[in-house]
């Protein structure tokens, strides 16, 4: 006969579920207030989403005070783990999703905003994601990992255009094949060690010496064809740019940052015990995925003729750089990701909102695209500010200093040198310069060529609101004074990552 | 107020860049000009100020900017920084004031103002960050200046001119960070201050590497041969201001980290690679003279001569003896007034006759004679005349060269009086025999505008060529200081023997006198 399962509801510690349950209630309260009465604007519920959001970070704020003095905290049958890069990668998405969120305030009407369904699922997204970077269970990670793709999915399809169609099913195909691939290396984990918790699995590993080095190779291999499509490393990003193409510029920004933060924290969580462990291949598969991930995406930005695909592949190539991170695995390398991420955040969102702003209903006439290089030709001879602020975005991504992101390329490097990596450093600066030049083409159209016959002024500005503008001016303000913020940042996310043991 | 006027002098051009933007298009070079001069005057107290006496940095501030890493906002000057600084003010005070008519003027001065402040914080930084954030502004400015008010071929020339310093940058960044790396593995504390790099002994075969990524860096910035590629691009298709502050202050950068960062940090791998960087700087000498020979555009012929001259200056500072080092910054500060004069006066002709071809010309001395002298004094300054302040900064840096290799000094000397070659050629063609252009025959001399561009410079070219000592000297005991930093850390004894010790020379002068 069974015995009765008893459990205390002390022992769940339900508040480790708090910021993800705020999220849930806050699509569905979303639901609710549609049902009882249809009709209200897109504003009540960007609003109602920013301040679910803003609840969701004050729970996760709680848990800092509880984290630096005991390190982790476990709750829900031990199933949710919150550690430092639990907090730091949730601020993350929860701080980029409060930004990113009023991008739909436009002056234009886009019909995906007007439906309640677009902020539920948006919020469901991001419980999913929270779910994915504040476990370590391959099982909870993987529902986690599905709930928010899911809802991704269908948010790029609302967009409602033909490519935005071609986009969402690409990216749910390409996701089915990389939840198989999850699966399948978490089976494969499971059958080596009886386990599906992390930290399990790495210590069942580490007991038997690695015996069964092949098997663990071809879970690896899976894992990280699984993770490498989320993150968009080379060879698995193929949808990269057709699906950042078919979507809103809004929503192409948001995936060039969130999904990513999150897959990076799950792959920390399970590559840095196996790159840790000695065997030495290990390195050289992550290794090759980094260093062509940089590369080679490098190189295709090159050639893009439109701006918004040469920024989806410049995004492949941060993600590469960030991944590099994860390969030199030390504390410092892995605090330098997180401010990578956090720098970034600010300066992709001003990229991505500067093309969202100009973003017309039709085609311009001999445009095969919605943003090729040749609109923004002599765009500071029609709107000087405006040009200013984009081209100040691409400085900050080519990594010019004192804007933003060369505090985190310099911190990533700094931490390549240290853990003895300097192959890995020079390639790294050397990916910058090769990147140098796709941005810089964009500021040789704004500023050095002549404007074409039909942009009138305000072609630029079209979709422009004043919580668009903020929100740019907001970005700038952040990628310019970086250096004030970056000490610090730096502090807390070294203590934070410290305190996790990774 | 004196103790932050470095911070000032940085910060002033950038706030009144940034003010430049309400200013009125048609009051804007009012406004430049008034700018530059405040910050010319700002720069003249700091020389007034400065003690040559006291050896070592002055003016210093620091502030903590990212000390979880080492980096703080640390400036200082010594002798060798405040010169270029003054050069500095000085060129964009003229160039702003003699400004044509240029379409989009505001921009223009704004872009300045920027680029000026880029300038003095390279020359002012004794952080590695600071330094390499100001190093890499300076790009930007220029690259719209040559982009948007250049030539044919301009957007080539610009990426071209951003591309090269941008690689070379990249590599040094990295250098800059295993040098910090050292720093920490020696000391347990992250730290991004060239000071404290002084003090740090690194083994031989560290430098060697550390001093490549470094030199990759300055010398494309030189830009040495064979990085020299992206210069001629830059200068050709730049407008005249462009040229005239790539040329005096811009390519500086390179020669004077050289002396700030490499020489003192790393006097072994100096002296390793000392022979092998003489030849590449003969072969910038001889090379460019050869190619400056065959140019059919004047402005092309200057831009190869300024590049030659180069080779003259790495030349001085590898002879890694106060003689040569004195030399190399003192002909830096010369290259700066001299071919920045010199682009000045290829921008005159260019304003009346829109071409830069010398075939275009000749017997322009009868036209415009004031321009011809001019010229005439500059071009001769240029390849070295003595009483002309060229030739000090020369003749210093072969001097301290020959203590090190005659041979070699005997080849970089014949190639620099071969070289007067092109250039009394190129003003045969385009100042003696008959006018035979119809178009020339009417060309208005120099006006009363670019006088007060040009009257100036030939002042100082002149006068430094005839009493060169209030630069010289306190040059001169800074470079002493580098010096005999540079003795007391080299390991080798190879380096040792090579890098005499200044001190122990001034100590055993009295004793010879007494014998």
């Amino acid at each position: 006969m069974l015995e009765p399962v008893n459990i205390s509801i002390q022992s769940l510690n339900l508040v480790t579920l708090a910021p993800m349950l705020i999220a849930i209630v806050g699509a569905l309260s979303i639901i609710v207030i549609d049902l009882v009465k249809g009709g209200l604007d897109k504003s009540l519920y960007v609003m109602l989403t920013v301040l679910f959001l803003f609840l969701d970070l004050g729970a996760i704020f709680n848990f800092i005070e509880t984290v630096s003095a005991n390190g982790t905290l476990l709750g829900f049958f031990d199933v949710i783990l919150i550690d430092g890069l639990a907090i730091l990668s949730q601020l993350i998405i929860v701080g980029a999703s409060i930004i990113f969120i009023p991008l739909s305030l436009t002056s234009k009407r886009f019909h995906e905003y007007n439906y309640p369904e677009y902020y539920a699922l948006f919020l469901f997204m991001i419980a999913g994601f929270q779910f994915m970077v504040a476990s370590d269970n391959l099982i909870l990670i993987f529902v986690g990992l599905e709930t928010a793709s899911l809802a991704l999915y269908a948010l790029i399809a609302m967009h409602n255009r033909e490519k935005s169609f071609e986009a969402a099913v690409k990216y749910f195909t390409m996701g089915a094949l990389a939840a198989g691939f999850y699966s399948f290396s978490s089976m494969v984990f499971y059958a080596l060690t009886g386990s599906i918790e992390i930290n399990q699995i790495a210590a069942v590993l580490a007991a038997d010496g690695y015996a069964n080095i092949g098997y663990v190779l071809v879970a690896v291999i899976f894992m990280l064809a699984s993770l490498g499509f989320k993150l968009s490393l080379v060879p698995f990003h193929t949808w990269t740019p057709d699906v950042y193409e078919g979507s809103s510029a809004a929503l192409a920004g948001y995936m060039s940052i969130v999904p990513k933060i999150a897959a990076f924290v799950v792959a920390m969580r399970l590559f840095e015990f196996l790159i840790h462990s000695g065997v030495v291949w290990l390195e050289i598969v992550l290794y090759a995925a980094v260093v062509l991930t940089m590369t080679a995406a490098n190189i295709w930005a090159l050639v893009q003729k439109d701006v918004k695909r040469m920024l989806a592949y410049s995004s492949i190539s941060h993600a590469g750089f960030a991944m590099a991170a994860i390969l030199i695995g030390t504390t410092q390398s892995n605090s330098a990701l997180f401010l990578y991420w956090i720098l970034f955040v600010f300066t992709n969102l001003g990229a991505f909102t500067m093309l969202w702003v100009s973003r017309q209903k039709t085609l311009l006439p001999g445009q095969s695209s919605d943003h090729p290089y040749e609109k923004f030709a002599g765009m500071v001879k029609t709107m000087p500010l405006a040009a200013t602020m984009m081209a100040l975005f691409m400085l900050s991504l080519a990594g010019i200093p004192p804007f933003g992101i060369f505090w985190g390329k310099l911190y990533l490097i700094g931490s390549a040198v240290s853990a003895e990596y300097p192959m890995l450093a020079l390639i790294m600066a050397l990916n910058s310069a090769i990147a140098g030049y796709y941005y810089l083409k964009l500021i040789i159209y704004m500023f050095m060529k002549e404007p074409i016959d039909n942009a009138s002024s305000s072609s630029y500005m079209l979709n422009a609101s004043l919580p668009l503008k903020t929100i740019i001016g907001l970005a700038a303000l952040a990628t310019i004074f970086s250096v004030a913020m970056v000490n610090p940042l730096m502090e807390f996310i070294t203590a934070m990552v410290y305190n996790s043991g990774y | 107020m004196l103790d932050n006027i470095l911070t000032i002098l940085i910060f002033f051009p950038a706030l009144a860049a940034m003010l430049g933007f309400v200013v009125e298009k048609g009051s804007i070079r009012a406004f430049g000009v008034s700018v530059a001069t405040v910050e010319f005057v700002l720069s003249l107290a700091l020389w007034y100020a400065y003690d040559p006496s006291v050896v070592g940095m002055q003016f210093m501030e620091s502030m903590p900017l990212i000390p979880a890493f080492g980096i703080n906002y640390l400036l200082g000057i010594d002798a060798i920084s405040l010169f270029i600084i003054v050069l500095a003010t000085f060129i964009t005070l003229i160039g702003i004031a003699t400004l044509g008519e240029v379409k989009n003027i505001k921009n223009m001065i704004i872009t300045l103002l920027f680029l000026e402040m880029t300038m003095i914080g390279v020359f002012s930084a004794l952080d590695a960050i600071v330094f390499y954030v100001f190093w890499e502004l300076s790009l930007v400015p220029m690259l719209y200046l040559i982009g948007a008010w250049g030539g044919p071929k301009r957007i080539y020339a610009s990426i071209k001119f951003f591309l090269y310093t941008f690689t070379g940058s990249l590599i040094m960044l990295v250098g800059m960070l295993f040098m910090a790396y050292f720093y920490y593995q020696a000391t347990g504390a992250w730290s991004f201050s060239i000071l404290e790099w002084y003090r740090l002994v690194l083994p031989e075969n560290l430098q060697l590497w550390l001093f490549v990524a470094f030199f990759m860096g300055f010398a494309i910035k030189v830009p040495m041969f064979p990085f020299h590629t992206w210069l001629p691009y830059a200068h050709g298709q730049a407008p005249t201001i462009g040229s005239v502050i790539l040329a005096a202050i811009l390519l500086k950068m390179g020669t004077y980290a050289f002396v700030r960062f490499s020489l003192p940090m790393f006097p072994d791998a100096a002296v390793f690679f000392m022979i092998p960087i003489a030849i590449i700087a003969i072969i910038m000498i001889i090379y460019t003279a050869m190619v400056a020979y065959a140019q059919e555009d004047i402005k092309q012929v200057v831009a190869y001569s300024s590049v030659s001259h180069m080779g003259v200056i790495i030349l001085g500072t590898f002879a890694l003896n106060v003689e040569g080092i004195t030399g190399s910054v003192f002909l830096m500060i010369a290259h700066g007034v001299v071919s920045g004069a010199l682009f000045f006066l290829v921008g005159v002709i260019y304003d009346r006759r829109h071409t830069k071809m010398m075939s275009e010309f000749g017997g322009l001395a009868h036209v415009m004679p004031r321009y011809a002298t001019i010229f005439g004094v500059m071009m001769m300054a240029s390849v070295g005349l003595p009483l002309t302040i060229n030739f000090i900064g020369e003749f210093l840096s072969l001097l301290g060269f020959y203590k090190q290799s005659h041979i070699l000094t005997l080849l970089a000397g014949t190639a620099i009086i071969v070289g007067a070659i092109y250039m009394l050629t190129a003003y045969k063609k385009a100042f003696f025999g008959e006018v035979t252009n119809e178009k020339n025959k009417n060309l208005p001399d120099v006006n009363k505008r670019e006088m007060f561009a040009l009257i100036p410079l030939v002042i100082i070219t002149i006068w430094l060529g005839i009493y060169p000592k209030p630069v010289l000297e306190p040059i001169n005991n800074s470079v002493e200081a580098i010096v005999s930093l540079m003795n007391e850390k080299a390991i080798t004894q190879e380096a040792k023997n090579r890098i005499p010790d200044p001190m122990a020379a001034k100590v055993s002068t009295p004793h010879g006198g007494t014998h």
